[in-house]
């Protein structure tokens, strides 16, 4: 009688196929609860695209299939909860997806057969500055930040845009042991988002370009003396432009004291910690929280709502999807051949590690509320796009990271071996 | 669907979206190691992955693994450090340059001598190339398979370039010199010696291709010495197998 052979499927089939099943399960639950026919639609299209987004891509040009998955998953997920708090916000997040998916081919593609930026560096960061200092000529002010660009119907935040064009000016900078102009570039984008209040943006740059600078020297003194300057600006801002740094300081007062006064800065942060409570462990079920009375539940509190309806066990579960993603990208970074791409591909993973602490961090009161989007999940088209072309940018360093490995097991048999 | 039925639903749920997380969870760390092993096995295999050849210390006869790119200095942030006297922290930077060579560009104010000629901006350095640091020799030696111009051929495309290039490239000694030489060791008789070969623009020495690449696979450790270029480490070698 002859043994029936047992099928094992690899991890990372089975990873999807275990995303495919949890998103569709989802908008089921959410189906039923609103008796509307996109949901149902959605149920059956989610999964399909993210077999698409995970696997299909991958016929298409070398990728990371962990990598993809796992971006798949968060975004699926802010799909999921933003239609869920508003079926428009949710369609709009899964435009934004699409987009953001373009951009990510874009971006692999480029870095794959692109070796280099040196000669459009200086092109890139001149542009770089010139959109980072548009908003203050042309823009337009939400959530006290004068960070955004309205054009016609449309807006964008230019920001989010200069965060991958700096990731690749540092990179190309420090990979040629350019310090001194790779942090004096990271400094003027710096002080830039400071003028236009917009302090969160501004400390991601800052920390990602710290981060940089010590991947490229190893000096604790280059971090230090960052560190030390940037206490200094601080302090020289606060006596020159006080009136915009008491802004932060309300902040930080809301932050070390939310209850001082709960109907106006601290209500944010009461209703976000008083929802997450309340979901305690297990949350309070998908469709049946309150995440709608948190302001800013689309955006920056987002994380306060999933944990509300799904628990704080799965909000734990959340932050190691972003650790796996995070060590991911500096497992990238170690096999890359280069020192350019080494640093690309550790300049994104610690860009979207800094994100997520600061934002995070935030919402659950370990550090002032920023204003930030969470990676992958806050309804935001050019967030969408940023975190997405990051991604890109990773996948393009995995990809010529594949493309070198196959290159030396060609030279290790080219040189003959006596076998 | 009612309310209450609704939420009696979702409650439920929640157990599997718990579930569904943790297993997600799992499978991504799986499928991470397994991919952290599969690297491990294949740079196991492949210990010389990433690099194009080696550096050897004329003075000390330590070789130092070349990478693609670098720096070499006294800094422990060097790629390849050499702790002597005039060496400084920083002091020469390096880039492999497909179809050129090791492109060599001294840092500010460093003094650099390739095959005895200072050099200014840049340099390109082929196999067997000696690159002076101040009071410190280093040879390099390149990988066979590399996309390197011979030094033959690289000399006759490039005859502008002599001033800019090592002195003695020429002075190296030829593959066909080699074979003689080895042919003449083995005792054979001289009549079976090849015929002298002219090498034309582009055109292979006997025994080796286009690229100076030796066209006989054989690599072992009497011959490695005699040949232009040697080979990346493969651990599956029967000489490495000890």
């Amino acid at each position: 009688m002859s043994k029936k052979k047992k099928r094992h499927l690899s991890p990372g089939r089975a990873l999807v196929g275990t995303v495919m099943l949890f998103y569709f399960l989802a908008f089921m639950l959410l189906g039923l609860q609103k008796m509307e026919w996109q949901c149902f639609v959605l149920a059956a299209v989610v999964p399909v695209l993210i077999l698409f987004g995970s696997v299909g891509i991958t016929k298409l040009y070398p990728a990371d299939t962990l990598l993809l998955s796992l971006v798949n998953f968060l975004c699926a997920l802010g799909v999921l909860v933003l239609y869920r708090l508003k079926p428009e916000y949710g369609m709009s997040q899964a435009v934004n997806y699409g987009v953001g998916v373009a951009a990510m081919i874009g971006c692999t593609l480029l870095i794959r057969y692109m070796p280099h930026f040196r000669l459009l560096n200086m092109p890139m960061m001149l542009a770089g500055l010139a959109l980072l200092a548009a908003p203050l000529v042309m823009g337009v002010e939400k959530n006290d930040a004068r960070s955004w660009i309205a054009i016609g119907g449309f807006s964008f935040q230019p920001s989010e845009v200069v965060k991958v064009l700096m990731l690749i000016c540092l990179s190309t900078l420090l990979a040629r042991r350019k310090v001194i102009p790779a942090m004096g570039f990271a400094a003027v984008c710096v002080l830039i988002l400071a003028v236009q209040n917009d302090f969160g943006t501004a400390l991601v740059y800052f920390g990602t370009a710290m981060v940089l600078g010590y991947a490229a020297t190893g000096s604790l003194l280059l971090v230090g003396a960052g560190v030390g300057g940037a206490a200094a600006a601080v302090l020289a801002g606060s006596l020159i432009m006080p009136e915009r740094f008491s802004r932060a300081m309300s902040r930080v007062d809301a932050w070390l004291d939310p209850w001082a006064d709960p109907q106006g800065k601290g209500y944010q942060l009461i209703q976000g910690l008083v929802a997450m409570v309340n979901g305690g462990p297990f949350g309070v079920g998908l469709g049946v929280g309150n995440g709608t009375v948190i302001p800013q539940h689309q955006n920056d509190s987002i994380f306060m709502v999933i944990v509300n309806e799904f628990g704080m066990i799965f909000g734990l579960m959340i932050l190691a999807v972003y650790v796996l993603i995070i060590l991911r990208g500096m497992m990238i970074a170690r096999n890359s051949r280069t020192r350019f791409h080494a640093l690309l591909a550790s300049g994104c993973a610690a860009m979207l590690a800094v994100q997520t602490f600061v934002i995070i961090g935030g919402n659950i009161k370990l550090i002032p509320m920023t204003g930030l989007p969470l990676p992958f999940i806050s309804l935001g088209g050019t967030a969408m796009v940023s975190c997405m072309c990051i991604i890109g940018i990773m996948q393009g360093v995995s990809a010529r990271n594949a493309a070198d490995l196959r290159e030396d097991r060609e030279l290790a048999l080219q040189g003959g071996d006596g076998l | 669907m009612a309310p209450e039925a609704y939420e009696l639903l979702s409650m439920l749920m929640r157990y599997v979206f718990i579930a569904l997380g943790g297993l997600i969870l799992l499978r991504a760390g799986r499928q991470m190691l397994k991919d952290a092993r599969a690297q491990k096995k294949e740079l196991k295999k492949l210990p010389d992955a990433g690099r194009i050849g080696e550096v050897v210390d004329l003075e000390t006869g330590k070789h130092y693994p070349l990478p693609r790119e670098g720096m070499i200095g006294s800094s422990k942030t060097c790629d390849i450090r050499l702790r002597r006297r005039g060496v400084k922290r920083r002091h020469v930077l390096f880039e492999f340059a497909e179809g050129k060579g090791v492109r060599i560009k001294p840092c500010f104010g460093r003094k650099v001598w390739v095959e005895g000629v200072p050099i200014k901006a840049t340099a390109y350095a082929l196999h067997g190339t000696k690159v002076t640091l101040s009071h410190a020799n280093i040879r390099i030696r390149l990988f066979a398979g590399l996309n390197v111009p011979h030094p033959a051929a690289f000399a006759a495309q490039m005859p502008d370039a002599a001033e800019e290039m090592p002195r003695d490239v020429f002075e190296m000694p030829r593959p066909f010199e080699q074979m003689m030489l080895q042919r003449e060791m083995d005792g054979q008789p001289q009549d079976e010696q090849p015929q002298a070969f002219i090498p034309q623009e582009g055109a292979a020495w006997p025994g080796f291709d286009a690229r100076g690449i030796p066209l006989s696979q054989e690599l072992t450790e009497e011959n490695d010495e005699a040949m232009p270029y040697f080979s990346p480490v493969q651990r599956n070698r029967r000489s490495d197998r000890r």
